[in-house]
């Protein structure tokens, strides 16, 4: 019984004397991929549990859940995510920042804005970038995409900076940006 | 409007074979005597290149007539006469299979079922080119039962499926894959080779032979073929309005076995992709049809339902989306929802390796859905799909079926709940 850890000591130990080089270790790979597949957590939402606001006015568990029925028209009640809690204060959960919401579109460029943001990043494409006219007129960067078009000259000039960019890049971080579009894609997919 | 008389539907396909007794006292070597081009030239017959594809019997009549009008007297031996062994196993040697009679009782079938018509719908066309003797005829009936019994379950049961979704749901419910697996569940084995020596309860089919895909509607649209020469229709439209079978898909090129071709370019497109699992689900199907055929409407829905809609299909694992948190914003703009809001439930680890946070998309008060993940945006975006799938994946419960007013003292339809359409983003 007492001779099991001398021997592995020993077997551990011949083995670093008789490689030279680095050990690929089972407990650096293996159990760590195994430690972060992660099951969907019982207490988890299922998806054909339909909202109450998603229900069709001829359903009849609309009828029956009348204490939802009651907060969704009177908008009194708490929300309900934190139904346990006590104070109105403590019911009301944050929401996040501006950048993380769908922008809500605000319709407020007239025409004769468009013509001048059009002029202006006409003249000059660099000065009159996409974020500086967004700031400028106040609307979306894919609204001011939307009313123009920079030269041809521009889009080159811009594409060969981005090339300069990403030919400066590792393989560490190649592999990273790669990494982070399969990642996506499978959050896309749902299977993340 | 009259009502559907879906019993009465293809009862010309066999009428000539319903009765056994009948057919096996026709001498079989007078259908068996027909020159091989000729039987070639009835197999092409039965194919889809023709553009209004009616039933493929009703095709045969004239060779059946010239059939029965050949000459019977003298009295030469039968293997003389028809000049080689059969293409597949007599009918009356079904009687004495153990292997028919074994796959008959697993599969519980009625009594009114002869073993013959089973032994015939494990003949392939590919392995017996004669549409008396194969199971092109029956497979027919049996796909059109068993997509008309999947669709209306489906729409019924999720009524704001999207088209897409729709597709590939009836696809996993009653397209080959599906079937295949059916089939070998019900330990069906397939021959090495086919012939007239094997035994009458195998699987029959030669994949190396033209054969029938059987998954196309009554008919495919003249300007499929131009369509697909210019590899136009793809899109979701497309597919909805050129799909000439119920998974959406075209089959007017793919699936025209135009084995004269010589250029090499098309001949994966033309050959069919997976010969067993096409021959396995025809059987499948040739079973529906001759329950459909033999013990009637309700026998074939009672069948279908236990056999293949009781099959589990998680409709959740098929939805892809591209960006799901404006879908879900025109989704609540569409239905006159307040805009979603995505909140912070609670989150740990934020400044760790590993932080985690959990967010719930709001319209108003209501929670839409919640997700957690390893950043605030993919966690945003993981809980808009959640709500877009519990938006697509409603159901109403236990509802009726249209075709459940079939039955003779059956309550007047009440019109379903289904959804206006998917959401435009």
């Amino acid at each position: 019984m007492e001779a099991r850890p001398v021997l592995r000591q020993l077997t551990t130990l011949f083995n670093s004397c008789s490689r030279t080089g680095q050990t690929r270790l089972q407990s650096s790979t293996r159990r760590t991929k195994k430690a972060l597949k992660l099951p969907p957590h019982p207490a988890a939402p299922s998806v054909y549990h339909t909202p109450f606001k998603f229900l069709p006015p001829s359903d009849p568990r609309r009828q029956a859940q009348l204490s939802s029925l009651l907060r969704s028209s009177t908008g009194l009640a708490p929300t309900a995510a934190a139904t346990n809690s006590t104070t109105p204060a403590e019911r009301e959960v944050p929401a996040l920042g501006e950048k993380h919401q769908v922008p809500v579109p605000k319709f407020n460029v007239t025409r004769e804005q468009v013509a001048e943001m059009r002029a202006l990043r006409a003249a000059d494409p660099t000065k009159w970038s996409v974020v500086r006219l967004a700031e400028k007129f106040e609307c979306s960067k894919l609204f001011v995409m939307i009313c123009c078009k920079a030269s041809a000259e521009h889009q080159a000039r811009e594409r060969e900076r981005k090339e300069a960019i990403k030919a400066r890049w590792g393989p560490i971080r190649s592999q990273a940006r790669e990494d982070r579009k399969k990642r996506r894609t499978l959050l896309l997919r749902g299977e993340l | 409007m009259t009502r559907l008389r879906l019993d009465r539907v293809a009862s010309q396909l066999l009428a000539a074979t319903t009765s056994p007794a009948a057919r096996l006292s026709r001498p079989s070597s007078i259908s068996r005597s027909i020159p091989q081009t000729c039987r070639h030239a009835s197999l092409f017959n039965t194919q889809p290149c023709q553009r209004r594809h009616q039933s493929t019997a009703a095709s045969q009549a004239p060779l059946e007539e010239e059939l029965v009008l050949e000459p019977q007297d003298g009295e030469p031996t039968p293997e003389a006469l028809r000049g080689g062994p059969l293409p597949s196993p007599h009918p009356s040697r079904a009687a004495s299979s153990a292997k028919l009679a074994a796959l008959h009782a697993r599969l519980s079938l009625s009594s009114k079922i002869p073993v013959e018509t089973l032994a015939r719908a494990l003949v392939d066309p590919s392995a017996d080119a004669h549409p008396k003797y194969n199971n092109a005829n029956l497979a027919y009936v049996g796909s059109t039962v068993l997509h008309y019994y999947a669709s209306e379950s489906l729409i019924a049961r999720y009524p704001r499926l999207p088209m897409s979704i729709l597709f590939t749901a009836m696809k996993g419910y009653a397209g080959n894959p599906a079937l295949h697996q059916v089939a070998r569940a019900w330990g069906v084995e397939s021959a090495a080779a086919p012939g007239e020596e094997v035994d009458p309860g195998l699987l029959q089919f030669d994949p190396m032979k033209p054969t029938v895909v059987m998954n196309k509607w009554g008919y495919v649209r003249a300007e499929t073929v131009e369509s697909q020469k210019f590899k136009s229709g793809k899109g979701l439209s497309g597919r909805v309005v050129y799909g000439s079978n119920p998974f959406g898909e075209s089959s007017a090129a793919k699936a025209l076995p135009n084995f004269e071709v010589d250029d090499g370019r098309n001949t994966k497109t033309m050959l069919l992709q997976n010969a067993p699992a096409n021959a396995h689900a025809n059987f499948v199907r040739a079973v529906i049809g001759a329950v459909h055929m033999h013990c009637g409407r309700d026998a074939s829905k009672n069948f279908v339902k236990s056999h293949f809609l009781s099959r589990t299909l998680d409709l959740s694992n098929l939805f892809e989306f591209e960006l799901p948190t404006r879908e879900l914003a025109r989704l609540c703009a569409r239905e006159n929802f307040e805009a979603p809001v995505a909140r912070l439930e609670s989150e740990t680890g934020r400044l760790s390796r590993t932080p985690v946070f959990v967010v719930g998309i709001y319209s108003g008060r209501d929670k839409l859905g919640e997700a957690p993940g390893p950043d605030l945006d993919s966690a945003r975006v993981a809980a808009s799909i959640n709500a877009l799938k519990a938006w697509y994946l409603y159901s109403p419960g236990q509802v009726g079926v249209p075709s459940d007013t079939f039955a003779e003292d059956a309550a007047p339809w009440k019109p379903a709940y289904v959804d206006i359409g998917e959401i435009i983003s």
